[in-house]
Parts: C-alpha cells; sequence; structure tokens
C-alpha cells in the first residue's frame, strides 16, 4: 500500500468512526443503560471483595481490596466499552443489505470495524469517568500507586480495538453458520474465564494460567487491569507486545476470513 | 464506441441445501448433508452502449438481482466473461465502484439514524469527491429531486417516497457512468412512482449515464426505458427496442371498475370481461382494437361509476406472452 493511499484509505474509515460514534452519541439511552449496569457490576463485586478479604491480608501481594476493586473497574471499562459487532454483521449477512454495503469503493469489513471503533471510542470516554467514580466511591480512593491507572488508560483502548477484532471474526461466521450467538457465547465466556474479569489471574492455580497465558484474553482485560495494583512499566510494555501480536495474528485471520467468505456470498433475494 | 456493459456467456449457480421433512429428516441431516445446484443464470449474453437506458425484466427467481450483483462486482460469476466499463467486476470491485451507483429498492445505503445530509457528506469522503464540486453537486441534485425539505431529518422518519429520492441522490453524488436500479419504484404509491420515473428519466438523459433497470413493474421500463431484455430462468428470452416490445406485448390494459350498480355489462369490441365480482368488474382492452379512453366513457356513460383504474398487465403475463412466443417460434424453426 502506498503513503498516498494509506491516507486516503485513513480519512474515509475515520470519516465513518466519527459517524459512528455520533450515532451512538444520539443513542443517549444506550449509553447511560451501558454507564448503569458498569455502576451496578462495580458495586456488587466491591462488596464481594468486602466480604471475602474483610480486614484480612491482601489476596495479592501488593494489592488490597481498594487495588482489586480498581481492577475490576478498569476490567469491565474495557469489555463493556465494546459493542456488539458480530451482531451488526449477522444481520447483513441475514437480510442481504450487505449487497448494498460492496458497491461502495471500500471495504465491507474495513467499514464495520470502522463504525464499531467510533462507536467503542465514545463508550470509552464515557464509561471510563463513570468506572472511577464508582470505584473511587467504593474503594475509598485511588490504589496505592495511582500511576499505574494512566498506564491502563491507552492499554485499555488498544485491548477493546483486539475485543473489536475478535467481534468482527465472529460476525463472520455467519457466513458458515447464519447464527453467531453461540460462537459469541462461547468467546465471552472464555473471555470472562481465562482473562480475568472478575479476579486477577495471580489467583488461579499455576495450570490454568499458564493455559490463560497461552490465549489473547489475558492481554485484553488481565493485562490492563493489574496496571491498578501498582506503576509497572516493564508489566505494562509486556501487554502492550501481546496486544499489537495478537492484533496482528487476529488480523490476519480475518483477512482469511474475509476472503473465504465473500466466496460463499450469496445474497437474500437474489 | 466500446460497450459500457458486456456480458458473455454468463452463468452463475448455487449450492443449496435441502433438508428433509420432519423429525428423523432433521436427525438425518445432522449427520448427511444433501445439496443441490440451482442455476441462477444460464448461458447469458447482452451489450449495452454508453448511455443507453435499458429495462431487465422477467418473473420472480428470473435471474435479474443476480445478474445485476455480479456486474456490480458483489456476486462473482461461475463461468463466462462480464466486462463493466472495460474492468472485470469479480476482481476490480473498488476500482468500479468509483464508477457505478446502484439502488437497490428494497434496501437502503443511507444510514437510518442520520440525516440523509449526513451519509450525503460521508459518501463524499468515501468517493473522494472534491469539497466545492460535491456541494455544486449535491445542491443540483437536491434541488432537482426535491428533498431540501427531508435531507435533515434522520432517515428512518421519512416516508418511502421521500428515502427512494435520498437514495438515488445518494446514487448519483459521484457522478456514476451507469446507474444499476433493482426495483427502485418497489412499495411506492402511484403519485411517488410517477416522480421517480421521471426523475430518472431526467437525469439519464442530463448526465448521460447507462441506466440498467431491473423491475416487476411494466410502467418503469414504458417510462425510464428505451431497450427491454427480457430474462427468464437465467436465460436471454427477448431484446428488443421498447417500440417493438410494446407494438407485440403490450397490445392490452386492464380496467377495473367499481359501479353502484351489482354488476356492469361492457358489450364492445376488443374488450373482454375478467373474472370479477360484485360491484367490482374487470375488463381486458385490446389496444389494437378499441382505444381506453372510449372504454372508459361507455363504462361512465352506463353506471355510476364509484372507482376505476387502468393498470398495464402484469409482467408476469407479460413474460408468459412472450416465452409463450418464443416457444413457437422456436418450434417452427
Amino acid at each position: 500500500m502506498t503513503a498516498d493511499r494509506f491516507v486516503r484509505s485513513t480519512r474515509k474509515y475515520g470519516a465513518i468512526a466519527l459517524v459512528s460514534a455520533r450515532r451512538a452519541l444520539a443513542e443517549r439511552s444506550v449509553l447511560a443503560g451501558r454507564a448503569l449496569f458498569l455502576g451496578v457490576i462495580v458495586f456488587i463485586f466491591s462488596r464481594v471483595w468486602e466480604t471475602v478479604l474483610g480486614q484480612g491480608p491482601q489476596a495479592i501481594p501488593g494489592a488490597g481490596k481498594r487495588e482489586l476493586i480498581w481492577y475490576l473497574a478498569v476490567t469491565e471499562w474495557c469489555l463493556l466499552s465494546v459493542p456488539h459487532l458480530f451482531l451488526a454483521i449477522e444481520a447483513d449477512v441475514r437480510s442481504g443489505d450487505i449487497a448494498c454495503r460492496l458497491v461502495r469503493p471500500v471495504s465491507y469489513l474495513g467499514t464495520q470495524i470502522a463504525e464499531a471503533l467510533g462507536e467503542t471510542g465514545l463508550r470509552l470516554l464515557v464509561l471510563g469517568p463513570t468506572g472511577a467514580a464508582v470505584a473511587f466511591w467504593m474503594a475509598g480512593g485511588f490504589p496505592e500507586d495511582p500511576r499505574g491507572l494512566l498506564l491502563a488508560l491507552p492499554l485499555g483502548a488498544l485491548a477493546s480495538v483486539l475485543a473489536v477484532l475478535s467481534t468482527a471474526a465472529i460476525g463472520l461466521s455467519a457466513f458458515w453458520i447464519v447464527d453467531t450467538s453461540p460462537v459469541y457465547w462461547i468467546w465471552q465466556k472464555l473471555v470472562f474465564v481465562l482473562g480475568g474479569l472478575l479476579l486477577p489471574l495471580e489467583l488461579y492455580p499455576d495450570w490454568l494460567r499458564t493455559l490463560a497465558r497461552c490465549s489473547p484474553f489475558p492481554a485484553m482485560l488481565w493485562g490492563p487491569g493489574r496496571m491498578a495494583f501498582g506503576f509497572a512499566p516493564e508489566a505494562a510494555l509486556v501487554t502492550l507486545l501481546e496486544l499489537l501480536a495478537w492484533g496482528v495474528g487476529i488480523g490476519v485471520g480475518l483477512a482469511w476470513l474475509s476472503r473465504s467468505a465473500r466466496a460463499r456470498l450469496t445474497v437474500s433475494g437474489g | 464506441m466500446a460497450p459500457a456493459i458486456e456480458l458473455e456467456n454468463l452463468r452463475k449457480t448455487f449450492r443449496v441445501t435441502e433438508r428433509a421433512h420432519g423429525l428423523a429428516g432433521s436427525l438425518r441431516a445432522l449427520f448427511v448433508r444433501r445439496t443441490r445446484e440451482v442455476v441462477a443464470v444460464d448461458d447469458l449474453s447482452f451489450a449495452i452502449a454508453p448511455g443507453e437506458r435499458v429495462a431487465f425484466v422477467g418473473p420472480n427467481g428470473a435471474g435479474k438481482s443476480t445478474t445485476l450483483k455480479i456486474l456490480s462486482g458483489i456476486l462473482q460469476p461461475t463461468a463466462g466473461r462480464v466486462r463493466v466499463l472495460g474492468l472485470e467486476p469479480g476482481r476490480e470491485r473498488t476500482r468500479l465502484a468509483y464508477r457505478i451507483g446502484a439502488v437497490f429498492g428494497q434496501r437502503s445505503q443511507l444510514w437510518s439514524h442520520l440525516p440523509a445530509a449526513d451519509t450525503f457528506d460521508l459518501l463524499a469522503r468515501i468517493y473522494e469527491l472534491e469539497p466545492a464540486e460535491y456541494r455544486r453537486r449535491r445542491d443540483d441534485l437536491v434541488a432537482s429531486f426535491e428533498i431540501a425539505q427531508v435531507v435533515e431529518k434522520p432517515v428512518r422518519q421519512l416516508s418511502l417516497g421521500e428515502r427512494m429520492r435520498c437514495e438515488l441522490v445518494a446514487s448519483l453524488l459521484h457522478r456514476p457512468e451507469i446507474l444499476f436500479l433493482d426495483e427502485p419504484t418497489i412499495g411506492l404509491d402511484v403519485v411517488a412512482k410517477a416522480t421517480i420515473r421521471d426523475l430518472l428519466r431526467e437525469r439519464g438523459r442530463l448526465d448521460g449515464c447507462t441506466i440498467l433497470l431491473t423491475s416487476h413493474d411494466t410502467g418503469d421500463m414504458e417510462s425510464v426505458c428505451e431497450r427491454v431484455l427480457v430474462i427468464h430462468h437465467g436465460r436471454l428470452l427477448l431484446d428488443r427496442s421498447l417500440a417493438t416490445l410494446r407494438r407485440g406485448f403490450i397490445a392490452k390494459k386492464r380496467v377495473s371498475v367499481v359501479t353502484e350498480e351489482v354488476e356492469l355489462r361492457v358489450d364492445l369490441p376488443g374488450v373482454r370481461r375478467l373474472p370479477s365480482a360484485s360491484h367490482r368488474t374487470e375488463l381486458e382492452v385490446d389496444l389494437d382494437v378499441i382505444g381506453v379512453d372510449r372504454v372508459v366513457a361507455a363504462i361512465v356513460a352506463g353506471a355510476r361509476v364509484l372507482d376505476l383504474s387502468v393498470e398495464d398487465p402484469p409482467m408476469e403475463e407479460i413474460v408468459s406472452a412472450i416465452y409463450a412466443g418464443a416457444a413457437r417460434s422456436v418450434s417452427r424453426a
């Protein structure tokens, strides 16, 4: 790809992402619902952590109740910012609307991902302060070393991009299985468990932690979340490299899936 | 001059899964998958010159939409040669997309949650239009299609007729050399249909773009096109000028009358009574024998008319007549 073509493509997909963010902003009730859900989740699990830990010793060296509440706020922030892109792709494949999208001089998949990223960006901006406010209230303040949270911001944003790419791959499976919800359901549960949504991987048995580290899921949640335990630039760098490596891997997989899907394309109604 | 569109022996097949009926069939389908090949387009060849306005008609499942989707690069042909503006659509979809426009009547290319004006701005970015030229073109089209009052409303709040006018503007912004129209008037009322047809004819003349239109409505092809391709079971059945087709196959009109009288009697040469209900009479008028105006005058003179409409025969009937004619010529040969 030449530099000129890259700039032109970036402008096109950037414009699509901006329009999508504007749409998401217009759907205030959806946004408010997500923010409320994030607040409730952080509140409930903060109570759980309080009950489990009480005034006892730290569950993880360097991480007490306060850090664990902030960990939860970060992981939920990353996950809840990701829209259900797979449903949009599935709907286009089922209805045949994909035909309308393919007559434009842009990639269908690129357009879908740009739209999802626009919405993700807006959600990150809205849910970030919401999660932070609830965590601050429930934990009674910032983590002992709050500088780690600054590292969690870019890592969380990148983690959401990786999650968007994963859900795009799930959406493309509609070309083979039509109903993508079972695939999404499995993916979601793997993210919850292997990603460490509620519990940091430090609390997992060794075999499960080793298994989880072989998957992309810890980079999506545990990596950004553990920044709440303290300022750790080396750990942040590892997470960043993992996110980039998995991003390239999933990107290559998406390109292959997209080519295979085009070959299978039949359009409903002719 | 090179043709704008050229097809040679185009063939498109799909594999469809067949499922047996009942629980046993469903269980068997878990282990044994039976598929069947369906031929959507079969050995189709034609060429369209730049600037021509061509109707591509045929009954449901004839292969019209599939052909349009192959021509616009959405679907890949199974066999045959396809050239659109000198490009191979399946391989050069993106390059071709800058030079063609498409409207699918049953689907929307507008972002439903946004005002149409925002979609136009976004399309200007996508088609990389020069800003000043884009604004001139948009303003011209908005005025021509009379949508200035509706472009700022979210598309989901527009009526079908308003939306379709916005769809057409969206497809014309980048000055396409070819416009593919798939059932552009489907679902519209009589007035909206007439408006869309007038606009299409006018824009075709002004922009000089080639139009390939599929429709079930003979009114669309009569109003917009100058040439007709009839397709049936994926094969080209007829390729004629509209004037020839009109003389040969659209020589009849249908008149539906609702009267206060239970039964309406019309004894005129060239008028045939079709199956009718009480108070509602259906007539077929042979235009070679008698004009519709004379038939309507006779009806109004002899009965208290509550409602009256004059329509073309359905496309299925025209295609059946053409098909029967083609079959007779084949058997004579």
